[in-house]
């Protein structure tokens, strides 16, 4: 014969009360996991991403160089500008056109009678085409040279609203409104490569034509000259324009925008010296020159980039055996070919396969000049992706000044070899990334969705003790009469409060694990339906998230709700009871 | 058996001080039906809680058989209680959620087959054989008090503590449900106190006590 007084008995007896509750603390037990799980997992993912940095060290130029603060483009193009005023005089009036209408206007039995004339006249004709040229080749050149204007007048305004901040520091609205107006604007004006590319193309051709319309000119004079040392002065020819200083200058002008687009788009001095000391530290398994680039993916806590290593052929295989890693698909990349061979997982994430398309033509936050193939799928391990060294540097869109080198330390060496670096760096504008480096800030991402991850636990936890609290106690409160018949009858106190510690107790752990059950399964699907195939990480079995993070709620529960129910049990007045006479 | 020594409770309000029983001695012989009688507000159901226990007094003496309730620690004389005491009340106190079999079962002090087939016959003798499965809801009020007398008597106790307990049933029914509890007594199951308001209740009892201001006034 049963005790009718057991926890089962009452569970069963009770169904639509109990449940209820367990149902209400499973479900927050299956949010704290998922979305516990789902912090790890972004931490998890982002540590696999970057995880090649586990075993080498990237030595890449810093995020500004110091030709870069010099500013040499906006300095060049400053000057350009004055000379271009002067070049399209050339053409106006008195000019190029004016000289060569003179030329074909003089009568036809001149023109013909005097050889000199048809070559003055072949001459002008040149220049005018190249004077045309030239100004088409002005017009990209005249639109940067606009902006660049406007960032001078820009920065004049900026400077003032410096000045006025710094007379009043407690008042910094207008510098405030100004950066917000003026943000998406600052951002275009500033060259990215693809204007950089198309600038060069520019700055190519306008030289090209500058000196073709140099050479036409001083051919008109030379023409000019003959004439005039024949004795056989035309009446009526205007003297031809000189070549003067104007296109000296405006060739000069070229020549140092060009000096300052090339000293933008090299790499950073001293990279080959410290390509070949790097490789005498003691230590080293692998030092390669690095055209390093990358892809945009999402790392569930938001897009991350994937980091690619734009290494020789022989530099590609040997990164593979230091990370364990084989092609289980495809093949390297071919040098000077636009290829790559990706981590599968990195493959999933960005939804391609082998023939699959990456690049900033397909995602434009993809550091991947145009379209590359992707020929190779690396499994293994580590993540990793491959791209060839010449192809990149060779790329008119690759920002040449984004080449550093990856040195890979042997095991047991990596600190020895990163001090070694560093020393070699030293003062030089490279800087050092590493795992620790690179694990931090992905500590420092995460931490801040922790705290909130935290809070919100907290809050739950604090909202459902409340909550559950009260409802234990509105059901103690029906119980009342039983609880007061049996200490009447002689139940003792302390018996009461284990009886509704036990059903308490139950209700707790049987939400708790049907949460974690819940939550087990709602997280397999997640991952088999979204995680793997977006390339993403998740431990379903994250014992820590499981377990550990959700134990505050029943336990929190439990002891809210039993401590308000065990002292109004511990104050228990029998007589009271039985006396109401309701 | 049962006795009590110039036994007092006082009930104080402020600076007010009610005496609730002042200054009663009584004894309950082993087998005997004792009725206590008096009007509302008379002492009877607190003299009926210092006898059982329920209370302490603030003075007097309780002795049941040989312990003296001042000696006893308050987990002791809540066991004596649970063993050799048996409680109706004016309002059957029966669990919900339990059937009316179960319900006899929580006044048990054993539980084993032969406390369960002894419930079973009980409830068979208040008339309740073919409602052993029923829930408290699923009764009459009169039949509840039944099962009620029924776990008052399922652990043979020593002394039936009955307070109140036809007050919120009709006539027939309150003679019923006392009948029932003066047949344990005379099957030689124990003693039993009345509490009541109502003299007719009271014909099979050897003594019947009156209570007025807290005092007994006829014995």
């Amino acid at each position: 014969m049963g005790n009718p007084l057991s926890i089962w008995n009452f569970y069963l007896r009770n169904k639509r009360k109990v449940l209820p509750v367990i149902g209400i603390l499973a479900l927050a037990i299956l949010g704290v996991v998922v979305t516990d799980a789902l912090l790890a997992s972004a931490r998890e993912t982002a540590y696999a991403t970057f995880g090649s940095y586990q075993k080498l060290i990237l030595v890449a130029p810093r995020a500004t160089r110091d030709q870069d603060l010099a500013n040499p483009l906006q300095d060049s193009l400053t000057r350009l500008h004055d000379v271009q005023l002067q070049v399209d005089n050339l053409d106006g009036p008195g000019g190029i056109t004016s000289y060569y209408n003179a030329v074909i206007a003089l009568p036809a039995q001149v023109r013909a009678q005097l050889p000199a004339v048809q070559r003055l006249q072949i001459d002008a004709a040149n220049a005018r085409y190249y004077a045309a040229r030239l100004r088409g080749d002005l017009l990209p050149l005249g639109d940067l040279i606009i902006r660049v204007q406007r960032l001078q007048t820009e920065e004049k305004a900026f400077n003032q609203l410096v000045g006025q901040l710094t007379e009043n520091p407690s008042d910094p609205r207008p510098l405030i409104t100004y950066l917000q107006q003026h943000q998406t604007w600052l951002q275009s004006v500033l060259p990215d490569s693809a204007q950089l590319g198309r600038l060069q193309v520019a700055v190519t051709n306008a030289s090209a034509d500058a000196n073709g319309l140099q050479q036409s000119l001083q051919a008109m004079n030379r023409d000019t000259s003959t004439l005039n040392s024949a004795g056989q002065n035309i009446a009526d020819l205007p003297l031809p324009p000189s070549p003067s200083a104007t296109i000296d200058q405006f060739r000069t002008a070229l020549d140092r925008l060009s000096a300052s687009l090339g000293s933008i788009e090299q790499p950073q001095p001293g990279l080959d010296q410290l390509v070949a000391d790097s490789a005498r530290i003691q230590g080293t398994a692998l030092v390669k020159r690095d055209a390093y680039s990358n892809l945009d993916i999402n790392l569930l806590a938001g897009n991350a980039q994937f980091d690619l290593y734009g290494v020789d052929q022989p530099g590609m295989t040997q990164l593979l055996t230091i990370y364990g890693d084989r092609v289980t698909a495809g093949r390297l990349p071919r040098q000077n070919a636009s290829e790559i061979a990706v981590s599968e997982e990195i493959a999933r994430a960005r939804h391609v396969g082998l023939g699959g398309k990456l690049g900033n033509t397909v995602d434009e936050l993809d550091r991947l000049p145009d379209t590359f193939t992707v020929v190779g799928i690396i499994g293994g391990p580590t993540r990793l992706g491959v791209i060839p060294l010449d192809y990149m540097t060779q790329h008119y869109l690759f920002e040449r000044r984004y080449q550093g080198l990856i040195v890979v330390p042997q095991p047991g060496h990596e600190q020895a070899v990163h001090d070694q670096l560093q020393r070699l760096v030293g003062n030089q504008a490279f800087r050092l990334f590493d795992w620790p480096y690179i694990k931090a800030k992905i500590d420092s991402l995460i931490a801040n969705l922790d705290s909130i991850n935290r809070f919100l636990i907290l809050l739950v936890t604090l909202v459902l003790s409340l909550v559950v609290g009260l409802l234990n106690n509105l059901f103690f409160r029906q119980r009342m009469n039983e609880f007061g018949l049996l200490a009447a009858i002689g139940y003792s106190r302390w018996g009461l409060i284990r009886r509704v510690a036990l059903e308490s107790f139950g209700v707790t752990v049987a939400a708790w694990l049907l949460g974690i059950g819940v939550a087990v399964a709602v997280l397999s699907w997640f991952n088999a339906t979204f995680m793997v195939p977006h390339g993403l990480l998740m431990n379903v079995f994250d014992w820590n998230v499981l377990a550990l993070h959700t134990l505050p709620i029943p336990l929190m529960v439990f002891l809210f709700g039993m401590g308000t129910v065990g002292w109004q049990l511990l104050r228990l007045d029998p007589i009271s009871i039985i006396e109401r006479r309701d | 058996m049962l006795s009590a020594q110039d036994l007092a409770l006082d009930y104080r309000t402020g600076s007010a001080v009610a005496h609730a029983v002042d200054t009663v001695s009584l004894s309950v012989e082993r087998g005997s039906f004792v009725g206590l009688i008096g009007p509302s507000g008379s002492g009877k159901s607190s003299l009926m809680y210092l006898l059982s226990g329920l209370k302490r007094p603030d003075r007097g003496a309780v002795r049941f058989e040989d312990y003296d309730f001042a000696s006893l620690p308050g987990a002791r004389l809540m066991r004596l209680r649970r063993e050799r005491f048996g409680f109706v009340f004016q309002q059957h106190f029966l669990v919900n959620y339990l059937t009316a079999f179960e319900n006899v079962m929580v006044g048990a002090v054993r539980r084993n087959h032969e406390t369960a087939a002894y419930a079973q016959a009980l409830l068979r003798r208040v008339g309740m054989g073919d409602k052993l499965q029923k829930r408290p809801y699923q009764l009459s009020i009169g039949e509840r008090q039944r099962v009620a007398v029924a776990r008052a008597l399922v652990h043979r106790p020593a002394v039936v503590f009955a307070d109140e307990p036809t007050a919120s049933l009709d006539q027939a029914t309150g003679h019923e449900v006392v009948n029932l509890l003066a047949e344990y007594r005379r099957s030689g199951g124990g003693s039993l106190l009345v509490v009541t308001h109502d003299p007719a209740m009271l014909t099979g009892a050897d003594r019947v006590l009156q209570m007025r201001d807290g005092r007994l006034i006829a014995a």
